[in-house]
């Protein structure tokens, strides 16, 4: 019997953004694009990179900015993405989110050379995660 | 002899410090629960990524599956194993404040002992502290710091975890993006905390970080699904993520460890004050009789020499 839906669990550091949640489809930004995962998915492996991931919640039409990570399907129609940090559209402060990236930008083209490699490499993945939860609160 | 004034201040001195010990108990445990939910919250995302990347890089090591079957060192950078002396660095990761029992203390002589292992075996040690106890200690005895943060909390822990596991990476990799870093390149990285075991116990762990290895050996019987893109370059995404969740889990222990050792520590403090209070009471009354007793015998002392 093919399912029609997923099981959909979003991991964090800080604790399970969403557990067991039923969803038909679930949109995710992997490392070589966007892609969707359908029920009776292959089980594979994917890196996630900074973005939006969407899927419905009954009715509802969630969106979630999420940071790097993997996603795991699982061969019982299970999808856990496991991500650094996740935030909810409610959750994003998007005006304060355009200011930070104004100023990592600012650092990141002015500074080259000057800041030592961790620094830079800090500045680089702040700067996707602060894209990712201006992108999120776009519709 | 202690004269009874001075017995009387005694008391109220150690009654206020009873009021102190107790009021960071209650605090303690109050801050316990919430520390306690987030470390067990963390540990889902933290085992399953470790149980991801460690047998994607078992696998490395048995020579199957697809990709360039070369050597497992080489599959990337921070899988590197460099034979032969050189340099360490322990990321120790301690407290910003004390009273809190043997928290602090254990692990910096854990510490200790390994860093005079690590010397007689001829290697350099550096130490990155986290907490500013670690790094007092530490500067104390002479040893040399390259960075220090203070401790973590909830709020910057994963921020914080970001930036340490920059550096070390960093480091590891002999700053090869940027070059001028005031950090030393290092052979080794080892990370030190205390591991929340159950609120009675923290215990002092100090564990490699650097060259990657997973932590037990995954027999994972299945196959491994299909890895999208190659297992290399999966690994070069999942590798510096999976070194951040480490520190991330550790910073979560020595957070929940540090507030439970401080409410251990500061209720058996607020007992021992409770019984000493007791003792002094005591023995002050007893004083205060004995004087009342001497003054009346000195008093019908005088009225029986007058009579006489």
């Amino acid at each position: 019997m093919a399912e029609t839906t997923i099981q959909l669990d979003i991991l964090t550091p800080l604790g399970p953004k969403r557990h067991g949640v039923v969803v038909p489809g679930v949109e995710v930004p992997g490392l070589l694009g966007e892609l969707g995962v359908l029920p009776e998915h292959v089980p594979f492996i994917t890196p996630v990179v900074p973005g939006v991931v969407r899927f419905r919640d009954g009715a509802e039409s969630v969106r979630i900015a999420v940071g790097a990570g993997f996603l795991e399907v699982t061969r019982d129609n299970r999808v856990v993405i496991l991500v650094e940090r996740a935030l909810e559209v409610s959750e994003i402060d998007a005006g304060k989110a355009r200011e930070d990236l104004k100023r990592v930008q600012a650092e990141l083209s002015h500074d080259l050379g000057s800041i030592d490699a961790a620094e830079h490499r800090k500045l680089v993945t702040e700067q996707g995660w602060l894209e990712a939860q201006i992108r999120a609160t776009q519709p | 002899m202690a004269n009874l004034k001075e017995i009387r201040n005694r008391i109220t001195s150690v009654k206020n410090t009873r009021k102190i010990t107790s009021a960071m108990s209650r605090i303690a445990a109050a801050r316990l629960v919430k520390a306690q939910q987030a470390a067990m919250g963390a540990r889902p995302y933290g085992e399953r990524l470790d149980q991801v990347v460690g047998s994607l890089v078992a696998s490395l090591g048995s020579g199957e599956g697809e990709g360039d079957a070369g050597e497992a060192g080489a599959a990337h950078p921070l899988l590197l194993k460099r034979s032969g002396n050189g340099r360490v660095v322990i990321v120790h990761i301690t407290a910003d404040r004390g009273l809190a029992g043997g928290f602090n203390a254990n692990l910096n002589r854990a510490v200790v002992g390994f860093i005079r292992k690590e010397r007689e075996a001829g290697n350099d040690v550096v130490l990155l502290t986290v907490g500013k106890k670690g790094r007092g200690f530490f500067q104390h005895s002479g040893q040399k710091i390259v960075r220090h943060h203070d401790a973590p909390t909830l709020g910057d822990l994963v921020v914080k975890a970001k930036m340490v596991a920059a550096e070390i990476m960093a480091m590891f990799t002999g700053g090869k993006e940027g070059g001028d870093t005031e950090l030393p390149q290092v052979d080794r990285v080892y990370f030190a905390y205390n591991y929340f075991k159950n609120v009675l116990t923290q215990q002092p762990k100090i564990e490699v970080l650097l060259p990657f290895e997973s932590r037990e050996i995954v027999n994972d019987e299945r196959v491994l699904p299909v890895l999208e893109p190659g297992r290399d370059a999966l690994l070069g995404h999942l590798l510096p993520i999976a070194v951040e969740s480490r520190l991330q889990q550790a910073f979560f222990n020595s957070i929940a460890g540090e507030i439970a050792a401080r409410r251990t520590a500061m209720d058996s403090a607020s007992d021992n004050a409770t019984q000493l209070i007791r003792e002094l009471t005591l023995f002050y009354n007893r004083e205060r009789q004995a004087a009342i007793t001497k003054e009346l015998m000195e008093i019908i002392g005088g009225a029986e020499a007058l009579k006489g």
